[in-house]
């Protein structure tokens, strides 16, 4: 380790745009972003190296003006600690921001049935600010909120999410939460996740992982559990136990449906793995730089050779290197057959990923793999590099290269209004979506989506073949999408509809100056009122 | 009361809400066919929402311009502190060219409302030159998402409808009734009652759901007779505002009737209040009743002769007008025992008493002490005290009562937000129809021996 990049002595974490120059606008051939990200020369500079001047320092980003519904980080920590099993979150601000703790609820639900853990509720608890409180302060609500969480659920850990309101009025969560650790004997941990603060939601997956390692990882284990490896994940199906069971590993998942001790004893795992980069990066980092759990230097686990390669570097950490081989020797036979018949069904077909970044490089292996053409994709952000900066973890390069170029790779969050055009330039079949608010969109126009439930299906060998498996049932659902494209109008304009470019606004600013004539039914209405008078 | 209820601390927490914040009026908006909401808030307002109302409250789903279409400001920290309305304005500039809306509705969360941006002022811009668009305040810690509904049409009425002196109609109605999404049958309440209204020999104004005809029915508000508002408070306010501003009468009839008897009562009470023909609506009253008779005679061959495990008690807890509603009609018309019912929407308390009233008088003999109280954990609480005397007792809640329901060996049904294990495509519990759909949901859980 040449030198530390994560401060677990602060509370607050940086923005992934300041900690890793994260974009939300690009569009481009994936191979141009390769370039201009400078990979390497920022990983140079992590690693406390020099990199050349200016280099890798800034990308270029497409501004949008018009953007639309879309997540943010106090979601995110909400969908984070907010769905451990014994410690509560408490949402320091109006009762709207824990509009979508009853979703988690379910995904909690769904988690809990997967891991095999007995079903039970979220911890979840608001403060419910009132107007009042914005003007007096509502520290004192703070206090009496943390009492009940203490009283309603007894948890292991108290977290306090911070919302925009509250951090507009400047509440000071860092104070109370040391103040009242003594009153209620547990970790109060805050958490500085207001929804404004970055530009990409993902920033909220590191303040989660922040407040826990700080908090809650035992920083002085007293052993070793050499047969533990971490894996930081969300609810999908406990996959990665199969895979790893040839190495006489188990898995410690890491947040989603885990307990306190289950986080605590992160610190004394062999090592740490992710499903994705984008997600992990920053406890895999934390992990190796603050509690000296090496983080696995990868490709990800998805195709083939990512496959083998995130094996092959997981059984060196533990010494398995001639059972990995026998099991990725087994595993390439056990798949072939199945393989070759889904290749020859998706022959000439094409799919476009929308998804976070890291997570989309993964699935489109998955469907080179089987096949399938990929000539554009979507992802909600690109980060030039992740935390680790590890010589295998530039995933784009990694797909690239294996995989081919990919002409139509464009950046942008959750902006619907964009699909029309994405949709018109690229060869598609499907999609693979994951985030809410652009399948409909897409259904709309005409194509069938799979959205991406259960994050872990396409992981693996056999996640090739369940990602195939499933994509024969969603091609058959074009019917129903051609049903609705007959029938049901989007709401976008002729004009917008006509365009070829998604980021048009962007590249012609001046086309706002010239807006659509009014068209107000008010007037209409009173003309004719007024012609029936007379 | 319940003894969860009485012990409550002065407390101001809430788990597991019922309800959401004021922003999600969105959705009031997105009722409204071709009406285009612009979120003037953070990233995450308006998808939390999304995930309250339409997706966790029966996979409603959403049209148009809602959900994942919606334009929204995505405020950063450099709006915070510079802020927000050049974004504001490069937003309404670029949804008015990209969009094909008959009305705009800037709906202006937490954010805008704390650093102090003048957005109505921005917003009359766009309106002198003639764009129909209208601003309003829906700060997230100003009200829930009922106070947020109210202030949408309000504000519609006021900056999109406007000024009127013409001639009122007789015999045309503004129905104000479920709030949209919110009360998850609404496009099927919606349609029932105003087919009942039309059979009753009404014309019926409807501003929300499938039977809207967009932003013209919205301008069509001042012609019409008077305002119907069918729900224990929601919607008075609004028909209050349009009194005084168009000095149109208003009925205000907080039980949604459902079941045959509930519904002549109903009609017989609107007619009344508008004075038109009544051959027509006795008419009509007729023949519902024939045709509802008739199934529910057959209903009643089941209903008499199956013995494996009915419910015969039963809990509920959802907002004010839905808990009143189906309280009524199963303890009137088909003889459940309530042995409790919380209401979670807060209604202002000027409407409790009338509303506590309307369950102590719910049936011959029958009393009911309805309870409010919008803190989960404590509704939770209150209903995993009854002791439900015999049999598998009847709960209808929310997603969240969906483990205590389990303990309870209960029939489970979710009748209010979150609702994440039912599907809602077009149903209605009210009126003539929605009745015998609501008595099929209920005992088609009993057959199979479950």
């Amino acid at each position: 380790m040449a030198s530390t990049n994560i401060n677990l002595n602060m509370t607050s974490v940086e923005n992934r745009e300041y900690r890793l120059g994260t974009i939300i606008g690009w569009d481009g051939k994936a191979s141009d972003l390769i370039k201009e990200s400078a990979y390497d020369e920022r990983s140079a500079k992590k690693h406390g190296g020099c990199a050349s001047k200016g280099a890798g320092c800034k990308l270029c980003e497409l501004q949008s003006p018009l953007n639309q519904e879309t997540m943010c980080s106090n979601a995110i920590v909400q969908c984070q600690v907010g769905n451990l099993t014994d410690c509560a979150l408490i949402d320091h601000s109006p009762i709207g921001c824990s509009g979508e703790n009853s979703k988690f609820n379910l995904s909690m639900h769904v988690g809990l049935k997967r891991r095999g853990k007995p079903l039970q509720n979220t911890l979840n608890i608001s403060t419910n600010l009132k107007e009042q409180d914005m003007v007096f302060g509502a520290s004192e609500k703070l206090r009496q909120t943390i009492r009940d969480a203490k009283e309603r659920f007894n948890p292991k850990a108290i977290f306090i999410g911070m919302a925009c309101a509250t951090a507009i009025i400047g509440e000071d969560i860092d104070s109370i939460a040391e103040e009242m650790e003594p009153e209620v004997g547990v970790p109060i941990i805050p958490l500085h996740c207001e929804g404004f603060r970055s530009k990409h939601w993902s920033t909220g997956f590191d303040i989660a992982f922040h407040g826990v390692l700080r908090q809650i990882v035992n920083r002085h284990p007293t052993k070793k559990q050499n047969d533990l490896l971490n894996i930081v994940a969300l609810w999908g199906t406990d996959y990665f136990s199969e895979m790893l069971a040839p190495l006489g590993l188990r898995v410690n998942y890491l947040l989603d449906t885990a307990s306190f001790d289950e986080i605590r004893q992160a610190s004394e795992a062999v090592a740490t793995a992710t499903f994705c980069d984008t997600l992990g990066g920053y406890m895999a980092t934390a992990l190796e730089e603050s509690f000296g759990v090496p983080q696995i230097d990868a490709p990800q686990p998805y195709g083939i050779k990512g496959t083998d390669e995130w094996l092959r570097a997981i059984a060196k950490v533990v010494g398995k290197e001639k059972e990995a081989e026998e099991y990725i020797e087994s595993e390439h036979k056990r798949i072939a057959p199945k393989l070759a018949e889904l290749r020859e069904f998706f022959k000439g077909k094409n799919g476009i990923v929308m998804t976070g970044s890291a997570y989309a490089h993964g699935l489109i292996s998955v469907l080179s793999e089987l096949g399938i053409g990929h000539d554009a994709a979507l992802v909600f952000h690109h980060d030039p590099i992740y935390d680790g900066a590890g010589k295998h973890q530039d995933t784009l390069k990694e797909l690239v290269e294996t995989y081919g170029d990919i002409p139509h790779y464009t950046v942008s969050k959750t902006r619907a209004f964009q699909l029309p055009q994405l949709l018109k330039r690229a060869k598609t079949d499907f999609l693979l979506i994951r985030h809410p608010g652009l399948a409909s969109v897409a259904g709309h126009l005409g194509f069938p989506t799979l959205t991406m439930g259960d994050e872990h299906i396409p992981v693996g060998y056999q996640g090739i073949l369940r990602i195939g498996e499933m994509l024969k049932g969603v091609l058959s659902r074009t019917k129903f999408n051609q049903v609705l494209k007959r029938n049901v109008k989007l709401p976008y304009s002729d004009w917008w509809l006509a365009q070829d470019d998604p980021f048009y606004l962007t590249h012609h600013p001046e086309t706002l100056n010239d807006l659509p004539e009014p068209r107000n039914l008010k007037f209409s209405k009173d003309k004719e009122s007024n012609s029936e008078n007379a | 009361m319940s003894e969860a209820l009485k012990t409550k601390k002065k407390s101001n927490s809430i788990s597991d809400p019922r309800y959401s914040c004021a922003v999600g009026a969105s959705n009031t908006v997105v009722g409204i066919k071709g009406a285009v909401p612009i979120a003037n808030c953070s990233p995450g307002c308006q998808l939390k929402q999304t995930a309250f109302l339409t997706f966790e409250n029966g996979f409603q789903g959403s049209i148009f311009a809602g959900a994942g279409n919606m334009p929204s400001a995505n405020s950063t920290e450099n709006d915070i502190v510079f802020g927000g309305i050049k974004t504001l304005d490069q937003l309404i500039k670029s949804t008015l060219k990209v969009f094909d809306g008959d009305l705009y509705v800037v709906l202006t969360g937490c954010v805008g409302g704390l650093i102090g941006d003048d957005v109505p002022s921005l917003v009359n811009e766009y309106r002198d030159l003639g764009y129909p668009i209208v601003a309003v305040d829906t700060a997230g810690f100003k009200g829930n998402n009922l106070f947020g509904h109210e202030e949408v049409v309000n504000a519609i009425v006021d900056q999109f409808v406007g000024d009127y002196k013409g001639e009122r109609k007789k015999g045309l109605v503004n129905l104000w009734f479920e709030v949209p999404y919110y009360n998850q049958n609404w496009r099927g309440d919606y349609q029932e009652l105003a087919r009942i209204l039309r059979g009753a020999g009404f014309e019926v104004n409807v501003l929300f759901g499938p039977e809207n005809n967009g932003v013209k029915d919205w301008l069509r508000i001042p012609e019409a007779q008077f305002n119907l508002v069918v729900s224990p408070w929601v919607g008075v306010r609004n028909a209050e505002h349009l009194e005084k501003k168009y000095g149109q009468p208003f009925l205000h009839i907080p039980e949604i009737p459902i079941g045959a008897d509930a519904t002549a009562a109903f009609i017989r009470k609107v007619v009344d209040f508008a004075g038109i023909d009544k051959e027509q609506s006795e008419k009509f009253i007729e023949q519902e009743n024939g045709i509802y008779y008739y199934y529910l005679e057959h209903f009643s061959e089941f209903f008499v002769e199956y013995w494996y495990g009915m419910p015969s008690e039963f809990a509920i807890t959802a907002d004010s007008a839905y808990t009143l509603a189906y309280t009524k009609f199963l303890a009137d018309q088909i003889g459940l025992i309530p042995r409790k019912a919380i209401i979670t929407d807060d209604p202002p308390q000027k409407f409790r008493k009338t509303i506590e009233d309307a369950f102590h008088n719910i049936s011959e003999g029958v009393d009911v002490e309805v309870e409010f109280e919008e803190d989960g954990y404590l509704i939770e609480k209150a209903i995993k005290e009854v002791d439900f005397s015999s049999g598998k007792p009847l709960i209808l809640a929310s997603s969240w009562e969906i483990n205590l329901a389990n303990d309870k060996g209960a029939l489970f049904f979710e009748i209010t937000p979150p609702s994440s294990e039912t599907l809602i495509i077009n149903r209605s519990f009210v009126g003539y129809k929605g009745a015998l759909n609501l008595l099929e949901k209920i005992y088609g859980a009993s057959v199979g021996g479950k």
